[in-house]
């Protein structure tokens, strides 16, 4: 395993006794595991709200033993409010955000294509993903689902900890080539070859280094050359010249007589693929709720997001507001029986604000009906999430997805996107230290 | 401050038993300079995965920050006292410089490049072609990633310090580089050292366009056109080789000299 | 001299103790060369075409096959000029290269393999050996840079892909993955992720018009040859350049507290312009 275990008396007793310098590094020896990421919190917040929003996200399992199988599943949307300075996904690949190939990657589709090759996606288009993981390098991982796209670099999807255990050294990744060769290991295969290679020709490389260096080096050359008197043609004798012949003709007999007996025992090979897939994006659904925003506001101090927006029902059933999605938080609204049961028990609690998604009325809107209403995310992952940090971004615009359940359960998706202007005082004098306010 | 180098009124003879160079402080310098490298490979091997993942979290804070501090704190006060120590008991009779004297300090100028060459091959080699394997473990990072906290603000401020301390050295101990500035010299310790202003350049990019973390692009090339003036090297090798058989030279002749009064 | 206490080294008179003192100083100066060569030709390549090198689904028939030895023969070309007319030792490519492979396998092995989890399968450098050997003996044979150029930098690209085919072959057989045809190497980056350099990242042959009979790698390598040549005499020069011993008068010299009195003797200020070692002239190139 590669996370540390936590024992507070030993925690104190390191801390008590390391100099004030290392104790600050020693205490880390003990933390367990943090809720590490892995860079994402770096992205600006705009370009986690307004690129790739996945949802549906399920793993199989959070743990495996060694060649064991996690399963991700999923969709994505692409925001068709699109960052400005980012290029257009004209070419795209389903990544596999993971900390270091902890977990090889043995399958991994969109739409049902195979995603060995990248692709160009579509913007305001939902796509559906699966990958499938086997469990490598014992320990407790973050891994992400994520979507690279070029000179945008990974989006990422929700993270979540996923455990393998068992031994490193039991992994295996076997494949039968079409060539009929049957390889155990890909970690290993073909090093045997290499090392030879690579020992055989450094050899060769040492022979004709330590004919040189052997004899008095560098005081003496150059003296004998830039002196009179010296004797060049004891600094390049004729056997140094019959050797390098040699060496010479030996050289090319090597890479050639090497070069067809590598052809003739693999004769036939492939070149690297480099092809583009090409994948439709899942059938376009009519947003049945137009959502616009009248007003955004971020309470800084009371580290929440509020909107008032206007709802216009252009379906045949009715619509009631059950989540919001931004930058892989799901804000859901705890009144919406069906939005609270699409939550899968292995979703990562982390991603889910306990507050849920507050909304001013919550009554299903029905067929045809336009109504205005205020809702509100509130949670402290606007600030440990680093999302409140839009305000100093120079595009404040955020971007989500809202969910919307009829009676049946039936599910359609609106975007929302708008300015965000933030408020940064308030008259309960509450901060984003102490959002509830009050003394102290 | 004025500490002064004096000539001792040893014989040729006696002189001879002294080493040839202080390959004693190289050696102790040099596994000194090993033991820090293998303790930020170390620190690495543990911090990076259990907290160098995400520079927004306490624990990175506590670790990867403060070794940052601790090198951005060290680093720079080993040059002030190094180089000052180095130009405050600098040889102020350099005229009287008697030629094993000059020879012994050719070699411990050489030994100080040694352990220059052997920071740079740290810095340069092994842990700059490691950043290109960490690049690929966290998704997109700041500056202030664990293989930059080491590369950048750790190895490369060390190589300065030698780089520096040799040049100074000979300048202020050896009368040909005291007399005159050696240009190659100079290339093979600022070129290097501009690696570290370049990294603004670096920052700069990655900051505002290139998401991608391909080690081939433009935006890195300004690291190697300052790594190509390790070449002058070549250049200084040339000049020591020329300055020692001129320093050898008279040796001879001294020692020849010496021979003939004892007869 | 007297006898016994002397030898002959290249046809010149050594003193014993000399000789000595110059051996320790070739072991001294060959430590720091392998460090600083294998220091800064290292950033040079890795950051010029390290992307190829590092990864086995990088290492294409175009790309790699091109611009690998363009930027490879950089150093060694430099190191040539200095190696051969100072020195007279045809060994500078071969020295460079092994700096190199050096450390890439010290770096693929402790950074992308025991820190990153990478397999070594997926990380395995590039040999550029028996081209650096052709290149030296080359320059051994012909003595001269042009003929060099001519001949061992063309040579040195025109081996690279061959060379490299005898470990690289096993990576380029062809494997079945969820329906598509795929080579071994490009299954092993995709079953070890890497979170910064996704499919569409890489430059590679992404297809071309055929001719040569189709094989690519061969237009390239070619192509290739006929750059590095450019490439070698433009590098020749480059080392030229920085083996120069161009020096300056030190500004800070009075400041120094240094009187014209602490000049060093005549004679061996002029050995820095070439002149005089007991009492010989010098003829310093």
């Amino acid at each position: 395993m590669r996370t540390f275990c936590f024992h507070e008396s030993s925690c104190v007793r390191v801390v008590l006794s390391a100099a004030a310098a290392i104790m600050q590094i020693g205490i880390l020896i003990f933390v367990p595991d943090a809720a590490l990421a892995h860079g994402e919190r770096n992205q600006e917040p705009f370009l986690r709200m307004r690129t790739a929003h996945f949802y549906d996200v399920k793993w199989s399992t959070n743990e495996t033993p060694v060649n064991g199988e996690i399963v991700v599943t999923g969709k994505f949307r692409l925001f068709p409010i699109w960052p400005v300075n980012l290029p257009l996904p004209e070419a795209a690949f389903l990544g596999n955000g993971t900390p270091g190939p902890v977990l090889a990657r043995t399958e991994s589709y969109i739409n049902g294509v195979p995603a060995i090759q990248s692709t160009k996606l579509e913007l305001n288009r939902d796509y559906e993903f699966k990958t499938v993981l086997k469990g490598r390098v014992p320990g407790h991982h973050h891994v992400h689902p994520m979507i690279n796209v070029m000179g945008a670099g990974p989006l990422l999807g929700p993270g979540n900890w996923l455990t393998v255990t068992g031994n490193e050294s039991d992994f295996k990744l076997s494949i039968k080539t079409l060539s009929g060769e049957t390889i155990d290991n890909l970690e290993t295969w073909g090093l045997g070859r290499v090392f030879f290679w690579h020992g055989l020709w450094v050899a060769i490389a040492i022979v004709w280094l330590v004919w040189w260096l052997r004899r008095p080096l560098l005081l003496p050359r150059f003296r004998a050359l830039t002196e009179k008197g010296g004797d060049r043609s004891q600094l390049v004798t004729s056997t140094d010249r019959l050797f390098g012949a040699g060496l010479l003709v030996a050289t090319i007999l090597i890479v050639f007589f090497g070069f067809q007996a590598t052809d003739t025992a693999y004769p036939r090979t492939v070149p690297l693929q480099g092809s583009r897939a090409t994948v439709e994006p899942l059938p376009e659904v009519p947003e049945q709720v137009k959502v616009a925003v009248n007003k955004s506001n971020y309470d800084v101090p009371g580290r929440s997001l509020r909107m008032n927006v206007t709802l216009t029902n252009n379906g045949s059933s009715s619509a009631q507001l059950g989540e919001l999605l931004t930058s892989n938080q799901r804000f859901i609204n705890h009144e919406v029986s069906q939005a609270m049961a699409t939550v899968d028990p292995n979703y990562p609690k982390e991603l889910l604000p306990p507050n849920g998604l507050k909304v001013s009325d919550s009554r299903p809107l029905k067929p045809g009906e336009t109504k205005t209403v205020d809702i509100e995310a509130a949670d402290a992952a606007w600030e440990t999430e680093r999302l409140s940090s839009l305000i100093n971004d120079p595009d404040n615009t955020l971007g989500g997805l809202l969910f919307f359940y009829d009676e049946h359960g039936k599910r359609t998706i609106s975007n929302v996107s708008g300015p965000m202007v933030p408020v940064f005082t308030d008259p309960d004098n509450r901060t984003a230290e102490n959002p509830t306010g009050g003394a102290g | 401050m004025s500490i002064t180098i004096t000539h001792s009124a040893k014989s040729a003879a006696e002189d001879r038993t002294q080493p040839l160079g202080n390959f004693k402080l190289a050696a102790g310098v040099t596994l000194a300079v090993l033991a820090l490298m293998v303790f930020w490979r170390i620190f690495q091997q543990v911090y990076a995965w259990s907290a160098g993942l995400d520079s927004t979290e306490p624990a990175f804070d506590a670790a990867w920050m403060t070794l940052l501090k601790v090198e951005l704190s060290v680093i720079p006060l080993l040059w002030v006292v190094t180089w000052a120590y180095l130009w405050f008991t600098r040889d102020r009779n350099l005229g009287a410089l008697k030629p094993r004297e000059e020879l012994r300090r050719y070699f411990n100028l050489v030994l100080f490049n040694f352990v220059y060459a052997f920071c740079v091959w740290f810095a340069t080699s092994f842990f700059a072609e490691q950043d290109a394997s960490w690049h690929q473990v966290v998704v997109r990072d700041t500056s202030f990633t664990p293989s930059h906290i080491v590369l950048f603000y750790g190895t490369m401020p060390l190589y300065v310090l030698f780089g520096v301390g040799s040049f100074l050295y000979a300048m202020t101990r050896l009368p040909k580089f005291a007399t005159q500035i050696s240009i190659p010299f100079v290339l093979a310790v600022v070129g290097p050292f501009l690696i570290l202003p370049n990294l603004g350049y670096n920052e700069w990019g990655h900051a505002f366009f290139l998401m991608e973390e391909v080690f081939s692009y433009p935006l890195h090339w300004g690291f190697v056109v300052m790594g190509w003036s390790v070449l002058a090297l070549g250049g200084l090798l040339i000049q020591i080789a020329m300055h020692m058989l001129e320093v050898i030279g008279r040796l001879s002749q001294e020692d020849q000299a010496s021979v003939a009064t004892q007869r | 001299m007297q006898g016994g206490t002397s030898v002959r080294l290249y046809g010149l008179e050594w003193p014993k103790e000399s000789a000595r003192i110059s051996r320790v100083f070739d072991l001294l100066v060959a430590a720091i060369l392998f460090l600083a060569v294998s220091g800064a030709f290292h950033l040079h390549y890795m950051l010029t075409a390290g992307d190829w090198d590092m990864w086995i689904d990088w290492k294409d028939r175009q790309w790699w096959v091109t611009l690998t030895p363009i930027m490879a023969i950089t150093f060694p070309a430099a190191l040539q000029y200095v190696f051969w007319t100072k020195f007279r030792l045809p060994i500078a490519a071969t020295f460079a290269v092994v700096c190199l492979l050096f450390g890439q396998w010290i770096n693929r092995y402790f950074g992308f393999h025991l820190w990153s989890y990478f397999p070594m399968s997926e990380v395995i450098p590039a040999l550029l050996i028996p081209g650096a050997l052709v290149l030296d003996v080359a320059l051994l044979l012909t003595g001269n840079f042009l003929f060099t150029a001519m001949s061992g930098a063309f040579a040195f690209a025109l081996l690279f892909y061959p060379t490299n085919w005898f470990w690289l072959a096993p990576y380029r057989l062809p494997v079945e993955v969820m329906g598509q045809l795929v080579s071994v190497g490009d299954y092993i980056s995709y079953a070890f992720t890497r979170t910064a350099l996704p499919e569409y990242i890489r430059l590679i042959e992404r297809g071309t018009l055929r001719t040569f009979g189709g094989h690519s790698a061969i237009i390239a390598s070619f192509f290739s040859a006929f750059v590095s040549i450019l490439m070698y005499l433009a590098w020749w020069h480059i080392g030229m350049l920085l083996a120069r011993v161009v020096t300056t008068p030190n500004a800070l010299k009075h400041f120094m507290g240094l009187t014209d009195k602490d000049e060093p003797a005549e004679a061996a200020q002029k050995a820095i312009d070439g002149t005089s070692l007991q009492g010989r002239s010098v003829a310093a190139e």
